[in-house]
């Protein structure tokens, strides 16, 4: 009998089942889609770490090494498994050429390495460890993606030919976060090389237990070993892998809860208005005596079917799109070892859609309960009023058209019904506002400085040479007397040692020049100025234990320096771990110096910098524009496509919930639109209260959504980029776009969803909806 | 007399192929201006049927019906409205009223479409409408908190309020008491006092036998028509039997 009832209900309406349908396959698509990718990328990760041997701890050095201590201290320290030196050979991009373009513009620290001996493989496609020949390189992978290089094409390094014999997955600098990356050739060859570039180390180690990773850092720093560069751990390797994909996850996840939550509320406003419709039936139905259990169970089995079906179609569809969703973990971590796990869990994924949308029909079912069986007999509908509404009278109405008035006095007077429609018109304004807003953010010039870099117009990178700093002196001078130079800034990063709480002392990088021509966004506090004050990275406050106010020791010649802490910012360059303080040094070796310069006219930054780049070679300078778009570049146009992509979905979620809405409104509402009709009112009157009604809620909703967007949209933005190891996030707001063109998209979509959905009220007739 | 309402050789079906009958089977009406006539026969002859056709609210497979010197069949579907909403009336037995309205808000929701600059007026006239069918203390109230027979009084202050030149009724005491019938009758009863035609569908000989003109239908047809003089309040007994005994003659 169950059977029967469903299926005839079904059948008399179709559009509002399939639309339900679709949601709910689409979020089951989207859970299992997720659940597949978790397990295939930690699996991807595991195995790709595994295969290549990652180091569990790394020291990038530059300058004097002395191997022999190092080698003693392995050998000493008995948690040591392995130990290495391997040795990277920065080149200059201008130096890597392939047969159409060089990496000149390329933003990333390129270098030339030879295979690892015991550990830290470079892996070909297949996960195999490289044996590589004389005259043969191996490209990072990162060089296929955007077409650089080709199989069996040339490449001229410093002068010398290769053969491009293949890609190379690194499992320490594949992504496009690390800034390094490694091209692999023989040992031969690199040395014949060698002298052309400068050569950085990466002292590599192994441990016996990873989980005494912590104290083998103390341990190496309180050793006074080389510390000349950053240090990674085997953790933070797993992170930077993770972290793209990681981030597709993340959002996918995201959508997934929204999708879920549009079902949801698709599957609450069908119900209502069914049990709006049935009041009477089902109130009959308890005054016959049977049970609320009863008569929950036939509505429970329409949706029950109906989400059974929309989970089967959606884990279909996860399994088609899983193969383009995971190409980029294939490509850059090859093939997990757990992929069979990823099936299970794609189930477990639908599963949990499933039992949550048959929960949620239980609880909205719960109205039951509360339907009285003589009221609903004897007048078919709740007496439960709106308080709002009934003050809202058509008698004292002299400001709206009275289609209007009928359509706003309808929302106000069923809002249970429309909070569900809001509901979903407010994600979708989420949707619409918060990738664009982060784009916007994003894409600003003034981002920079959230990110850690002062907002200028050009930027000269001196490192990996010697005498760093008469380089800086003799461009500055240049720059003295350049008049289209407005101002400029030279930043000098040197190592420090700073005592921690339990008497340790650990190495960090400040930054020292004068901060205010150039200021960042700081989170707390405000930039150094005194010789006694210093401001931290977000990271390093993190790390250090320390706050605005808190003081820290330095080490310098032996002797104690007290800094007191003076602000936080964000930064991403360097790993995150800088400070920066304005005091005079002449004691520590120069690691790298920075000038910011900012030209009168901005049109000439591209001049400007190919002038300074032909006169100073050993400095690598871009314009601010070029650094942002290299290094951010990947990021912004995806965030781009990624808001291009949300608005789309969301003017199509509006386009059909809104659609969905009107219609079943529509066949509810029969009966009064025919009486309507009877005393006069016309096809458009009724179109235009419809109309009347779907705006108002628009409107309601294009304003809740936009105050959610810019509070709790701002704060989930701010989580995502301070991913990126930023904080102290606010939207910049492109207001054309986000309050004016969104909403008028969103406005466009409600009025072609009500025209097409209320087309029906043409057909109703008076005659069969009032029968006499 | 001028002809408010002409009715010619109305047919109308339903149903498609062999199910396809005729519920109208060439009918043909008229009306005068301040005509108070009724409409009996059994249940299924199509009485409504007939009310919907003259009325403009359902379209007609063959004939013509002229509203007024109108042709309705030749209008749009929104000139149609605009006739309904400002030339007719209509009454029907289960009150169409809208749920989300107070009393008071339904009656003047057609005026209000129109003219909402008056709206002062509107509420006014209908007051006094109100007032005169002893409804004024009820304006506030939702739909579901009146009785039917308000309701119903509700319904024709919303029927009266554009002052139309016919009012359509169809069964409007059928789901009343006798008492609240007779009270609605006399309300019909003033209108059509004061110069509005009235066409009554029922099947309650008290209700035909207070109007002037009564037309009975069977299978589509009108079979038999009888006329009464203009009721005056005191004769109704004596137009009880009139009527029922043309309702045995023809076997209704
Ligand atoms: N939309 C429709 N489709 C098919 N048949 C219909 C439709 N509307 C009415 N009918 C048929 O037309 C005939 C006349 O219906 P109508 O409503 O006019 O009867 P009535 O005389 O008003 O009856 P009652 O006294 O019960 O109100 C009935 O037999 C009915 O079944
Ligand atoms: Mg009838």
């Amino acid at each position: 009998m169950y059977y029967r009832i469903i299926r005839k209900d079904i059948l008399k309406s179709k559009v509002i089942t399939l639309t339900t349908m679709i949601f709910i396959a689409a979020a089951a698509m989207l859970v299992s889609l997720a659940a597949i990718l978790v397990v295939n990328l930690s699996g991807a990760i595991d195995t790709l770490m595994t295969q290549a041997k990652t180091p569990h701890f790394m020291q990038m050095h530059s300058g004097e090494i002395d191997t022999g201590r190092l080698t003693a201290f392995a050998e000493e320290y008995g948690n040591v498994d392995e130990f290495q030196v391997l040795e990277f050979l920065n080149v200059d991009g201008a130096q890597i050429i392939f047969e159409e373009r060089s990496l000149a513009d390329n933003v990333q620290d390129n270098g030339l390495s030879k295979q690892g001996e015991k550990f830290d493989y470079l892996l070909d496609l297949d996960g195999n460890v490289i044996n590589v020949s004389d005259g043969e390189i191996y490209v990072p992978i990162c060089y296929m993606r955007d077409n650089t290089a080709k199989v069996g094409g040339k490449a001229v390094i410093c002068g010398k030919e290769f053969t491009v014999a293949g890609f190379l997955r690194d499992s320490q600098m594949n992504s496009m976060l690390s800034s390094s990356k490694r091209f692999l050739v023989s040992e031969n060859d690199y040395m014949e090389i060698k002298g052309l570039g400068s050569t950085e180390y990466l002292i590599e180690f192994r441990l016996k237990d990873l989980s005494a990773l912590g104290a083998f850092e103390t341990a190496y720093t309180s050793a006074g070993l080389e510390t000349n560069g950053p240090t990674i751990t085997y953790p933070l390797f797993k992170m930077i892998n993770a972290i793209s994909d990681g981030l597709m996850i993340a959002v996918i996840l995201l959508v997934s809860a929204l999708v879920v939550a549009i079902a949801f509320m698709c599957i609450r406003f069908t119900l209502l208005a069914k049990i709006e419709d049935d009041y009477r039936e089902i109130g009959v139905m308890k005054a016959i005596g049977l049970r609320v259990t009863d008569i929950k169970k036939i509505y429970l089995a329409k949706y029950a079917a109906i989400a059974m079906v929309g989970c089967i179609l959606g884990f279909a569809l996860s399994f088609v799109l899983r193969g383009i969703l995971l190409e980029n973990i294939r490509l850059y971590m090859g093939e997990s070892e757990n992929s069979s796990f990823a099936l299970l869990f794609g189930i477990i994924g639908i599963l949990l859609v499933f039992l949550a949308i048959i929960a949620y029909v239980n609880g909205v079912l719960k109205r039951f309960r509360k339907i009285s069986a003589a009221e609903a007999i004897r007048f078919g509908t709740s007496q439960e009023k709106s308080a709002g509404a009934k003050h809202f009278c058509l008698s004292r109405n002299r400001l709206f058209d009275t289609n209007i008035f009928l359509g706003v006095k309808d929302v106000l007077a069923r809002k249970s019904i429309y909070v569900t429609m809001l509901a979903v018109l407010v994600i979708s304004a989420f949707i619409i506002i918060v990738p664009q807003n982060l784009y916007t953010t994003i894409s600003s010039k003034s981002f920079i400085t959230y990110m850690g870099i002062g907002s200028s117009d050009m930027r000269i990178d001196i490192q990996q040479t010697d005498n760093i700093s008469e380089k800086s002196v003799e461009i500055l001078k240049t720059m003295k007397g350049d008049t289209t130079i407005s101002k400029y800034a030279v930043l000098t990063t040197k190592t420090f040692k700073a005592k921690t709480e339990d008497g340790l002392e650990e190495s960090i990088k400040i930054e020292l020049g004068d901060h205010s021509i150039f200021p960042l966004e700081y989170s707390e506090g405000r930039a150094p100025v005194a010789e006694d004050e210093i401001a931290l990275s977000v990271i390093n406050a993190n790390e250090l234990d320390k706050k605005v106010g808190d003081v820290i020791p330095l080490v310098i010649e032996g002797k104690e320096k007290k800094l007191t802490v003076c602000g936080v910012y964000s930064d991403i360059t360097n790993g995150g771990k800088t400070a920066k303080a304005v005091f005079n040094d002449n004691s520590a070796d120069i690691m790298w110096s920075v000038i910011y310069a900012e030209l009168m006219d901005k049109s000439l930054v591209g001049r400007t910098a190919s002038e300074y780049a032909n006169r100073f070679h050993f400095a690598k300078i871009s314009g601010i524009d070029d650094y942002i778009s290299q290094t951010f570049g990947p990021t912004i146009s995806s965030i781009r496509k990624a808001s291009f992509a949300a608005i789309a979905v969301a003017l199509i979620i509006t386009l059909l919930v809104t659609l969905l809405f009107m219609k079943m409104l529509v066949a509810k509402d029969r009966y009064s639109i025919a009486v309507m009709k009877a005393f006069g009112f016309t096809n458009s009157d009724i179109t235009a209260q419809y109309v009347s009604r779907s705006v108002f809620v628009l409107i309601v909703g294009i304003v809740l959504g936009t105050l959610l967007a810019n509070t709790l949209g701002e704060i989930l933005a701010g989580i995502l980029i301070s991913s990126f190891g930023a904080s102290s996030f606010k939207f910049a707001v492109n207001p054309l776009s986000a309050y004016l063109l969104s909403p008028l998209m969103m406005v466009c979509s409600v009025l072609i969803a009500t025209t097409i959905g209320t087309s029906g009220v043409g057909q109703i007739k008076i005659s069969e909806n009032i029968k006499e | 007399m001028k002809k408010i309402i002409i009715g010619e050789n109305i047919v109308k079906s339903f149903g498609e192929g062999d199910e396809k009958r005729n519920v109208l089977d060439v009918v043909s009406v008229e009306i005068n201006e301040g005509e108070f006539v009724s409409v009996m026969g059994p249940s299924g002859s199509g009485k409504s049927t007939l009310m919907f056709a003259l009325s403009g609210m359902d379209g007609i497979d063959d004939g013509k019906v002229v509203f007024d010197g109108r042709d309705l069949s030749a209008l749009r579907e929104n000139e149609l409205a605009d006739i309904r909403r400002t030339e007719m009336g209509f009454v029907f037995q289960q009150p169409t009223l809208l749920k989300n309205l107070n009393i008071l808000d339904n009656i003047i929701i057609p005026s209000m479409r129109d003219n909402r600059k008056n709206a002062a007026e509107i509420t006014e006239k209908a007051r006094a409408l109100m007032k005169k069918v002893s409804i004024e203390e009820l304006e506030k109230r939702d739909i579901t908190q009146v009785s039917g027979g308000q309701l119903q009084r509700a319904g024709i202050c919303r029927a009266l309020m554009s002052n139309p030149k016919i009012i359509f009724g169809d069964e409007p005491t059928g789901a009343l008491n006798s008492k609240s019938a007779q009270e609605i009758m006399n309300i019909f009863s003033e209108i059509n006092a004061n110069g509005t035609a009235v066409m009554l569908v029922t099947h309650d000989a008290t209700v035909a036998a207070r109007t002037e003109r009564i037309m009975f239908m069977r299978d589509g047809k009108i079979v038999s028509e009888m006329r009464l003089p203009k009721f005056i309040g005191t004769d109704i007994n004596d137009r009880m039997e009139k009527v029922t005994a043309k309702m045995r003659e023809i076997g209704i």
